[in-house]
C-alpha cells in the first residue's frame, strides 16, 4: 500500500498530519487524521480548588479562551447548586456574542475565504488573508480588522482582560457594567450587525455567484450526512451559551434533546489503536466505524450542524440568512461540508444581533450581577457551543471544593471523526490511479478539513509555529516515487 | 504610542515547557528596576498578539521554540524578519508572527518595525503534557534566557 502525509495541515492550530493510504491500483483506500494531543489535564486539574478552574482552563486553548472560561464558570454554577441572577447571564451572553463575532471573522477572512477568493489552485503563497487583501482592497481588510478588534475590545471591557477572560466567577460575574460602557457595546453592536450583513452579501458576490464554487459546495465529493449537534434555546432556536443540547438525525429529525448533566446518557467514546484521540459518538446508535448515515453513530457540532438541529435562528435578520440558505442549499438538513463557511456567517450576525439585544436589555446595568454559592459543592457539567462545536466540561468536587475529578469534551474532539470521514471522501473523489498530485488537489482535500475549524494544539504555539507542507509519495515496495512540497 | 518597552512572555504556563518565555519575563520582572519598561505574559499568537504590542515603540519577546535541530536549553536571538519563511504557510488556526505584523502594517496599526521586535527564544523538549514546571535541561537554561532579556533591556541594543 502506497502512502501519502499532508504533513502539516496548513492553517490549522497545532501540529496535524493527514495520512492518505493509496492501493496497489493507486486510488485511496484510505484517510487518516493524526494529532498529537496535550495529556493529562484532568490530572493537572485534581486536587485544585474548583473555582480556579474558570481562570486555568482558558489557558487550555489560545484560539477560543472565551468558550472555556463559560464553560468553566457554567460547570462552577452547577458543582455549587447556585443560580446566577439574569444580568450575571445576560453579562456573560453579551461577551460570549462578541467573542463570537471576533473568532468567526477570524475563521472566514483569515482561513476559508483565500480558497475561494484568491480560488483554490492560487500558489499557495499568495493564498492567504494579505493575497486576499490584494485582491479585494484596503478597505475590506480595515473593516476587517477593526470590526475583529472592537468586538475584542467588548470582550476586554466584560471579561477584565482581553485575552484569558476572568470576568465569569461561580454564581454570576465579578463586575456590573454602567451606562457609559452598556452605551459603548450599544454603538459597537450596531457596527458588527453591519459588518454581519457585509460578510454575508461579500460570501453571495464571490462565493455563490461563482457557479464553480457553488458546484463544489454541493458536490458529492464534499457531501457526507450524518448526525448533527447543537445547543438550542426553550424555541429551538441556535443559543451559543445557554439551553438543551439537540440532536437531529440525517434526515432532520430531532434524535435526543439533554440538558448538560444527562451527557453522558448520550455521548460516548471510542477508543483507536492508532493514535491518542478519543472518537465521541451517539451511545444509542453505536459506534460503526468511520461510516455516516442514520445507523451510524459519528455525529458533527459545527456551524452547520447547529443550524440543523435547530428550527432557526432568533433575530429577525440571520433568521432571514437562515431560511436563504437552506433555500439556496435545497432543503433540510444540509450535508455539505463546505456549506459550514456559509452557516458560520449566518451565526455571525446573529452574534452580532444578539449583542446588540442584551446591550439594549433594561436589565443590563443592573447591579445586582452575582448569587454568592452557599450551597455544599459537589459535582456539575457546564455546556457551551464553542465556535468549534459543544463544549462540555463536567466536574466532580470534595466537600470543600476540591476537583477529584474532571472530564472535559472539547469542541473539535466531537468533530474527529466527521472529519477522518470528510477528508477521505474527499481524497477518494480527488485523487485517482495514475493522475499527477498537485498542490491544488491537495489542498481541496485540505478545504474538507478545514471548513470544521479544527483545532487540536490548543495553546501550543512554539516557534515557528509551522512546518514545510510536504506530501511523500511511496510505492509498493517502500521506495519514495514522488515529493511535493510547499512553504520550503 | 504606549511607552517604550514591552517584554512579552509567550507561551502556556500549564503545558510543561511551553511556559519557558513566561517563566523568564516573570523572572526579569523582578530584578529589573528600569523606568518605562512593560510586562506582559499571553498564551495566544497570530492577531490576538497584535493587540497585544500595538502602540510600543519596542518589544522583546520571549517564547519557547523547536527547529527540530536544537538541543533543548539552546537559546535563539532573532527578529521576525528571521521567521520569514512561515509567513506564507499560515498553519496556524490564525496568522504566523511576520504575517500578523504585516497584515497589523497594512491596516494602518501602530506596531513597532521589524528591527524594534527582538525575540529571544528557547529550544524546548516537551510542549504537549500539562504541568506547570519545565524539564530539566530546560529548566536550567531559564537563567541564561533572563540574563540575555536583562541584557538588551540595559544596552537598549536591538
Amino acid at each position: 500500500m502506497q502512502k501519502i502525509s499532508i504533513d502539516p495541515i496548513t492553517r490549522l492550530e497545532g501540529h496535524g498530519r493527514i495520512d492518505i493510504f493509496l492501493d496497489e491500483e493507486g486510488n485511496v483506500a484510505n484517510a487518516y487524521l493524526v494529532i498529537p494531543e496535550l495529556r493529562g489535564f484532568e490530572k493537572f486539574a485534581e486536587g485544585r480548588p474548583v473555582e480556579e478552574l474558570p481562570r486555568i482552563t482558558p489557558r487550555i486553548c489560545g484560539v477560543c479562551p472565551e468558550a472555556h472560561h463559560m464553560a468553566s464558570a457554567k460547570a462552577c454554577d452547577a458543582v455549587y447548586h447556585v443560580e446566577v441572577p439574569s444580568t450575571g447571564k445576560k453579562l456573560r451572553e453579551l461577551l460570549y456574542s462578541a467573542f463570537y463575532v471576533a473568532d468567526h471573522t477570524v475563521h472566514f477572512y483569515i482561513l476559508a475565504a483565500p480558497d475561494f477568493v484568491l480560488g483554490p489552485d492560487a500558489p499557495p503563497a499568495e493564498r492567504n488573508i494579505l493575497g486576499l487583501i490584494h485582491r479585494v482592497g484596503l478597505e475590506i481588510g480595515s473593516k476587517v480588522i477593526s470590526s475583529r478588534g472592537k468586538a475584542m475590545d467588548i470582550v476586554g471591557m466584560l471579561g477584565g482582560k482581553t485575552i484569558h477572560p476572568v470576568g465569569a466567577i461561580p454564581g454570576g460575574v465579578s463586575k456590573a457594567i454602567n451606562e457609559e460602557e452598556r452605551a459603548q457595546i450599544e454603538a459597537i453592536g450596531h457596527e458588527l450587525v453591519e459588518f454581519g450583513q457585509f460578510n454575508l452579501q461579500l460570501f453571495h458576490d464571490v462565493v455563490l455567484a461563482n457557479k464553480t464554487y457553488l458546484d463544489m459546495i454541493l458536490s458529492d465529493t464534499f457531501t457526507t450526512p450524518m448526525y448533527y449537534m447543537g445547543l438550542v434555546d426553550e424555541n429551538n432556536k441556535v443559543n451559543f451559551y445557554d439551553g438543551l443540547v439537540r440532536v437531529v438525525d440525517p434526515e432532520g429529525n430531532e434524535f435526543v434533546k439533554y440538558a448538560p448533566e444527562e451527557y453522558l446518557d448520550v455521548i460516548a467514546e471510542r477508543v483507536e489503536p492508532w493514535t491518542y484521540l478519543k472518537f465521541p459518538y451517539l451511545k444509542k446508535v453505536g459506534w460503526k466505524g468511520f461510516v455516516t448515515g442514520k445507523d451510524s453513530g459519528v455525529y458533527q457540532a459545527t456551524p452547520l450542524s447547529r443550524l440543523n438541529a435547530a428550527d432557526g435562528m432568533a433575530t429577525p435578520r440571520a433568521q432571514e440568512a437562515y431560511e436563504g440558505f437552506y433555500e439556496t442549499m435545497g432543503g433540510k438538513p444540509v450535508h455539505g461540508t463546505l456549506a459550514t463557511h456559509w452557516a458560520r456567517l449566518i451565526e455571525l450576525l446573529y452574534a452580532a444581533e444578539r449583542l446588540v439585544e442584551l446591550a439594549t436589555d433594561p436589565e443590563i446595568t443592573d447591579p445586582h450581577v452575582r448569587n454568592i454559592p452557599t450551597e455544599m459543592p459537589d459535582e456539575g457539567v457546564g455546556i457551551v457551543e464553542a465556535p468549534r462545536g459543544t463544549l462540555t466540561h463536567h466536574y466532580t468536587t470534595d466537600e470543600k471544593g476540591i476537583v477529584q475529578k474532571c472530564n472535559l469534551i472539547v469542541g473539535t474532539t466531537n468533530n474527529y471523526a466527521p472529519i477522518s470521514i470528510s477528508v477521505k471522501k474527499a481524497a477518494q473523489a480527488l485523487i485517482k490511479k495514475g493522475q499527477v498530485i498537485s498542490e491544488g488537489i491537495l489542498n481541496r482535500v485540505e478545504m474538507a478539513f478545514r471548513s470544521y475549524d479544527p483545532c487540536f494544539g490548543c495553546a501550543t504555539h512554539t516557534l515557528p509555529g509551522q512546518m514545510p507542507l510536504e506530501v511523500v509519495i511511496w510505492d509498493a515496495e517502500g521506495n519514495e516515487v514522488q515529493r511535493i512540497s510547499q512553504n520550503l | 504610542m504606549r511607552p517604550a518597552t514591552l517584554v512579552l512572555g509567550l507561551g502556556n504556563p500549564i503545558l510543561t515547557d511551553d511556559g519557558v518565555g513566561i517563566h523568564v519575563v516573570r523572572a526579569v520582572a523582578a530584578r529589573c528596576r528600569r523606568d518605562g519598561v512593560t510586562f506582559a505574559e499571553a498564551s495566544v499568537g497570530g492577531l490576538r498578539l497584535l493587540d497585544v504590542i500595538a502602540g510600543y515603540e519596542r518589544v522583546i519577546m520571549v517564547d519557547a521554540m523547536q527547529t527540530g535541530e536544537g538541543q533543548p536549553g539552546d537559546i535563539y536571538r532573532l527578529h521576525p524578519n528571521e521567521l520569514r519563511a512561515s509567513l506564507h504557510s499560515g498553519s496556524t488556526h490564525d496568522l504566523s508572527l511576520p504575517g500578523a505584523l504585516a497584515l497589523g502594517r497594512g491596516m494602518g496599526m501602530t506596531l513597532p518595525n521589524d528591527e524594534a521586535i527582538v525575540i529571544v527564544a528557547v529550544e524546548v523538549e516537551d510542549v504537549l503534557t500539562f504541568g506547570e514546571t519545565c524539564t530539566p535541561t530546560v529548566a536550567a537554561a531559564i537563567p541564561r534566557a533572563v540574563e540575555a532579556v536583562l541584557a538588551k533591556l540595559e544596552t537598549g541594543e536591538q
